[in-house]
């Protein structure tokens, strides 16, 4: 692997390098909240994590898989596949456990059954990521998804006056080309010293005390403990808020919409959540989770402890959204802290 | 080509709104015209006529006199099928907030005083399902365009409608809002059907569950909630009256009851 330096004070002429990639999109805070934007070089920003905003209310998934688009339009005839009008993005600032999200939205959508809609949007996606500072939910230490080796274009690591630059792909590497004079090859003991030390500060800051350690077997070992998914059902909304805000939440439903007189129409996706009602009825009208507590319980075995079996990790990746979005405070902590037959809960401030 | 299916627009007590929100697709209205054989639309033309029997009714309002549940029944006996539209057709809407707290009366009294009603009787305000069988609903007060628009060419094309069975919260991610419960703000959202795009949350208002309750709200565990942040059991349940339909009644005398 190749690794540059770039100074804070090249930012400005790497965003105009950035351009010719593509449009350039950050976590910003707009109207008070955290999103992935479109950015133009005049906007000065810079990369660094005091500039841009830390969680995203919606993950990287926003941009390749929109929560809903046109897939199809069609008529009595024929159809036509709808035309996606995708642009080329380069999108700085995703954290590591974004990018390990991405990897996992990669398995699903471009192993077995490829998604037409997500490999064209993932292919014309360049991601370069960000180092971060973690904050009292982030809990990615505990998930393995704090480092990360693949999934993306370059990773930038904020060392203070500089980045360390970690090239993941030929295209990161034709970024760095392209702005041959703004990285710096050399890489000195001072700076390797540096990012060691910076690692092991970095890694003090995580306070977020969940104990992840045996979850997949106690998923398996509780998983006829009604009484626990009880205490969540009752509480649960079926509002599907987390798993909007999930990085690896991948289920869609597709509709069609008819206009009015015209005998045409089109085919709509859209993301669907398993905790609505409707998700697991089936034709006829037979629900196979009818409860709140049975979908809740599908949903973290599905996270926690089936997704192992199909691509090897647990598919939950430390993000800490479902901890700051969900109103009534079921998430990951507290499922794992019940799970262990604890008490103590994790709540938003 | 077949024949176009002939459709019914039917009022009762309301604010019209419903009929106006077909009117206010201005640019859909030709083909809504074209598509089906209008024979009945106050709002919108002036050679109506009554008797004629249709395939679709589309009925708003709700029923708050005796005689208007002979007119829906006769609107029924004309239709193939009758669809509740809007709110208080759906559920009662507004008008039922206070349905079922026993002081009817009393406050038809401090409002008419002893005047005598001679035209039609009039009664708590009921939605319509209570006295005929309903086939379908559009929901919303008014319903929004795109679901509307969405079930009238289902129901013109000889297909069942079909709902949005998810709360306001899915579109309101889509849009990308902080979730307003979470900055202790009464927002009505999980309890409310989806489908109207979740316009009010995105501009900062709390959604008042304007297009009813969805089958799976959890009344008990967000007025828990709320009442963590403060709110005090009253205000809450008056929120969740506001839009909550003649049924939310059980509901909420249920809550007040308990804790």
């Amino acid at each position: 692997m190749r690794v540059y330096k770039i100074s804070k004070q090249d930012e400005k002429k790497l965003f105009k390098v950035l351009e010719k990639f593509g449009e350039v999109w950050l976590p910003v805070k707009k109207g008070g909240k955290c999103t992935f934007s479109r950015i133009y070089s005049e906007d000065r920003l810079t990369f660094s994590q005091t500039e841009i905003c830390n969680r995203p209310l919606l993950p990287l998934k926003k941009l390749l898989l929109p929560p809903e688009f046109n897939t199809l339009d069609f008529n009595a005839e024929r159809y036509n596949r709808a035309e996606q009008n995708v642009p080329s993005r380069v999108v700085v600032g995703s954290h590591a456990c974004d990018i390990h999200g991405v990897n996992i939205l990669d398995k699903f959508y471009t192993t077995d059954f490829i998604d037409p809609f997500y490999r064209e949007r993932r292919k014309k996606t360049i991601i370069i990521g960000t180092s971060c500072e973690p904050d009292e939910y982030c809990f990615c230490n505990k998930t393995n998804t704090n480092i990360i080796e693949e999934g993306y274009d370059l990773f930038f690591n904020d060392l203070g006056h500089y980045y360390l630059v970690w090239v993941g792909s030929s295209k990161g590497d034709d970024i760095i080309r392209e702005g041959d004079d703004l990285f710096d090859e050399n890489i000195t003991d001072k700076i390797i010293g540096d990012f060691i030390n910076w690692r092991k500060v970095n890694e003090n800051f995580f306070t977020n005390d969940i104990d992840f350690y045996g979850v997949t077997d106690l998923m398996e070992l509780k998983y006829n403990d009604n009484e626990l998914w009880e205490y969540f059902g009752d509480k649960c909304l079926s509002c599907g808020q987390c798993t909007m805000v999930c990085p690896t939440c991948t289920c869609f439903n597709v509709i069609d919409d008819l206009e009015v007189n015209k005998n045409e129409g089109h085919r709509r996706r859209y993301w669907d959540s398993c905790m609505f009602k409707d998700y697991s009825m089936v034709a006829g009208g037979h629900n196979f989770r009818k409860t709140r507590a049975e979908r809740l319980k599908l949903w973290y075995t599905h996270k926690l402890k089936a997704f192992i079996g199909q691509f090897g990790n647990p598919s939950c990746v430390g993000c800490g959204r479902c901890i700051v979005t969900c109103p009534v405070d079921i998430n990951v902590y507290n499922v794992v802290s019940r799970l262990k037959g604890q008490e103590k809960e994790l709540i938003r401030k | 080509m077949k024949d176009k299916p002939s459709l019914g627009v039917y009022s009762f007590t309301g604010c019209a709104g419903c009929q106006l929100a077909i009117l206010d697709c201005e640019d859909q209205l030709v083909d809504i015209f074209s598509a089906a054989n209008v024979r009945v639309f106050y709002e919108a033309m002036s050679n109506n006529d009554d008797d004629a029997k249709v395939d679709i009714a589309l009925v708003e309002g709700s029923i708050n006199t005796d005689e208007q549940q002979e007119e829906l029944k006769a609107v029924r006996e004309k239709a193939k099928i009758l669809i509740a539209f809007g709110s208080c057709a759906h559920h009662g809407c507004v008008q039922a907030m206070a349905n079922g707290d026993g002081k009817w009366e009393e406050r038809f009294k401090k409002v008419y005083g002893d005047a005598e009603f001679t035209v039609a009787k009039p009664m708590e305000t009921r939605p319509l399902h209570e006295f005929v069988k309903v086939d379908g609903w559009i929901p919303g007060c008014p319903p929004g365009a795109s679901q509307m628009l969405k079930a009238l060419t289902q129901l013109i094309n000889g297909s069942p409608p079909t709902y949005t069975n998810s709360a306001v919260c899915l579109e309101c991610k889509f849009k990308e809002n902080e979730c307003l419960l979470n900055k202790h703000i009464m927002c009505l959202g999980p309890l409310t059907m989806g489908g109207c795009g979740a316009p009010c949350p995105s501009q900062n208002m709390p959604c008042v569950g304007c297009w009813g309750i969805i089958d799976e709200a959890n009344h008990a565990s967000e007025l828990k909630k709320l009442m963590e942040y403060g709110f005090s059991k009253e205000e809450i349940l008056r929120r969740f009256r506001l839009f909550g339909g003649s049924d939310i009644v059980d509901k909420v005398s249920e809550l007040l009851e308990a804790k």
